[in-house]
């Protein structure tokens, strides 16, 4: 038995050959975000350096759980739905002191959901948050008795347990979806394919931004963003999903598709994200302390496309 | 030596992983504490995490030669709460009321200070309202007049009266910051002013961390 074997290697060849481009991507932006950041240092050039240094953790994530065991995809997800509702609930302005006890019954559902994505039981994992979570934490609040501003709790606290955990929680069931014939890359392929699309899809809508950004899209949320950089990063999107469709079931047609919409998607979570923050005042992401959180500012796009991706994908090949 | 390996163990594993991961704290200017091998830790009060979040940014060598201070009536009520708040805190613990006979807290404090140990002070005493500061007891202005040649270092926590409040039981994470001021040496010699020297550079880290981090509402223009 040698250790190409061992591996699958065989079997899963797309999946491999696809770990070592992006180990070759990340090398490749690690080294030119390094030399641009001594050219030109500032905020952008360190929040591009900032990017790089997520994707290295999840390049690693996403080898170790390939090669060890899948159950650390689910442990690694859970943990990144974890910090963002907890990095979302502590920046929320709106909350009362009184909703302490009801954010737990919040922080419990994330091992479930995970749970449920695991053993892959779709049609609880689509209801548990939408539906018996959207009904058990307002019948808490309600339970707990403090009526005063109780509406702004109810509709905060399902909400952000669909950005942070319903949605994230996609990307971990991506890997519980069955096997199909004729498709080798399977989950995995699958989970590389819209994290890539979407990383991606914010860093060519900033570049192409940078370079002919004139006409600002929506100044009041998002200053930085304009119909030049959208519209470019949307195309570069639809070509990557064109070239990278051998790891997933689409056919040259759907991968088209596949990746406008995950660009629409991706464009949608930043500014949802950047809308919110500016409710609250906080800073932008290019905070000077280091260690600041942030995980938001990372997941944004994610956590929009990820449900989107999976449910085109789910109908398209998997109902 | 079994008392040293618990804590160092406790502290530099578990709590350090479950104050990061689980609890999310996140420290601010670390190296502060690092750079020095005595100091006495001067911070702001919510929670009964403070402690142990300070514990929790020590080093190694200092974990065991530091020891916050806690109030004996309060954490010495019960054997058992005693002997668990020397043994997993490393407490020093005094006595709050003055009438009482023996020795004084304050000479407990300078006793170790001369031992070559480092404190951990809050010098509001109680933990007060979540998030809001009070006025210092003058124990610590005496302290540093008595040992000007060890340095204090003011440190801002933020949060952690939010995760644990006084009066609940219930552990909720949230995001919290444990700001670090530079370490500093006492100039005047008079307790007050030492006092309010401490106490206002305690709300100038407060006051820069606001500017940082804390939401504010402002009008759309």
């Amino acid at each position: 038995m040698n250790i190409l074997d061992q591996i699958g290697f065989e079997q899963h060849k797309e999946v491999y050959s696809i770990i070592g481009v992006i180990i070759g991507i990340l090398i490749l932006s690690t080294v030119i975000f390094y030399i641009l950041g001594k050219l030109y240092p500032g905020d952008q050039t360190s929040e591009l350096k900032r990017r790089t240094r997520s994707w290295w953790i999840m390049a690693t994530i996403f080898i170790t759980a390939t090669v060890v065991h899948p159950i650390i995809s689910f442990i690694a997800f859970g943990l990144l739905s974890f910090v963002a509702l907890r990095e979302l609930a502590s920046i929320s302005t709106n909350m009362r002191n009184e909703d302490r006890g009801v954010i737990i019954w919040c922080y419990l559902a994330i091992p479930v959901q995970y749970y449920l994505a695991y053993i892959g039981w779709f049609n609880l994992f689509i209801i548990f948050i939408p539906v018996l979570m959207f009904i058990w934490i307002p019948f808490i609040l309600v339970i707990r008795g403090y009526t005063t501003r109780i509406s702004s709790s109810m509709s905060i606290l399902p909400t952000q347990l669909m950005f942070t955990v319903f949605s994230i929680s996609h990307l971990a069931y991506l890997l519980s979806l069955p096997e199909l014939p004729n498709f080798n890359a399977g989950g995995r392929g699958l989970l590389l394919y819209v994290v890539f699309l979407t990383e991606m899809n914010d860093v060519f809508q900033f570049i192409w931004g940078k370079l002919f950004g004139r006409h600002k899209i929506i100044e009041k949320v998002s200053p930085n963003k304009t119909w030049e950089g959208f519209i470019g990063g949307l195309i570069s999107t639809i070509f990557m999903a064109y070239f990278l469709r051998f790891l997933t079931p689409f056919t040259a047609m759907e991968s088209w598709f596949v990746g406008a919409i995950v660009g629409f998607a991706g464009f949608i979570g930043d500014i949802i994200v950047s809308a919110v923050k500016r409710d609250i005042g906080i800073k932008d992401t290019g905070s000077a302390i280091p260690g600041h959180g942030g995980i938001l500012d990372r997941v944004d796009s994610l956590a929009i496309t990820a449900p989107v991706f999976f449910y085109l994908v789910y109908n398209l090949h998997y109902a | 030596m079994i008392k040293k390996f618990t804590l160092r163990v406790i502290y530099l594993g578990a709590m350090r992983f479950f104050l990061k991961l689980i609890v999310g704290v996140k420290y601010i200017n670390k190296r502060v504490v690092k750079e020095q091998k005595q100091f006495i830790l001067v911070g702001n009060h919510n929670s009964h995490l403070d402690a142990m979040a300070l514990m929790a940014s020590l080093n190694w060598r200092q974990l065991p030669n530091t020891h916050p201070i806690a109030a004996a009536d309060y954490f010495g009520g019960t054997g058992i709460k005693a002997r668990i708040s020397k043994f997993l805190i490393n407490a020093i613990l005094i006595k709050r009321s003055k009438d009482e006979a023996g020795e004084k807290p304050l000479d407990q404090m300078s006793k170790a200070l001369s031992e070559g140990k480092s404190l951990i002070l809050f010098p509001e005493g109680s933990r007060g309202e979540p998030e809001k500061m009070q006025e210092f007891h003058k124990g610590i202005g005496v302290l540093l007049t008595m040992h000007p040649h060890i340095p204090y270092i003011p440190v801002y926590i933020s949060g952690l009266g939010k995760v644990l409040p006084k009066g609940e039981r219930l552990l909720v994470p949230f995001d919290a910051y444990v700001t670090f001021g530079e370490a500093s040496w006492v100039k005047s010699k008079e307790v007050a002013s030492i006092v309010q020297e401490v106490h206002s550079e305690i709300i100038q880290l407060k006051d820069n961390f606001d500017k940082q981090y804390k939401p504010k509402k402002k009008d759309h223009a």
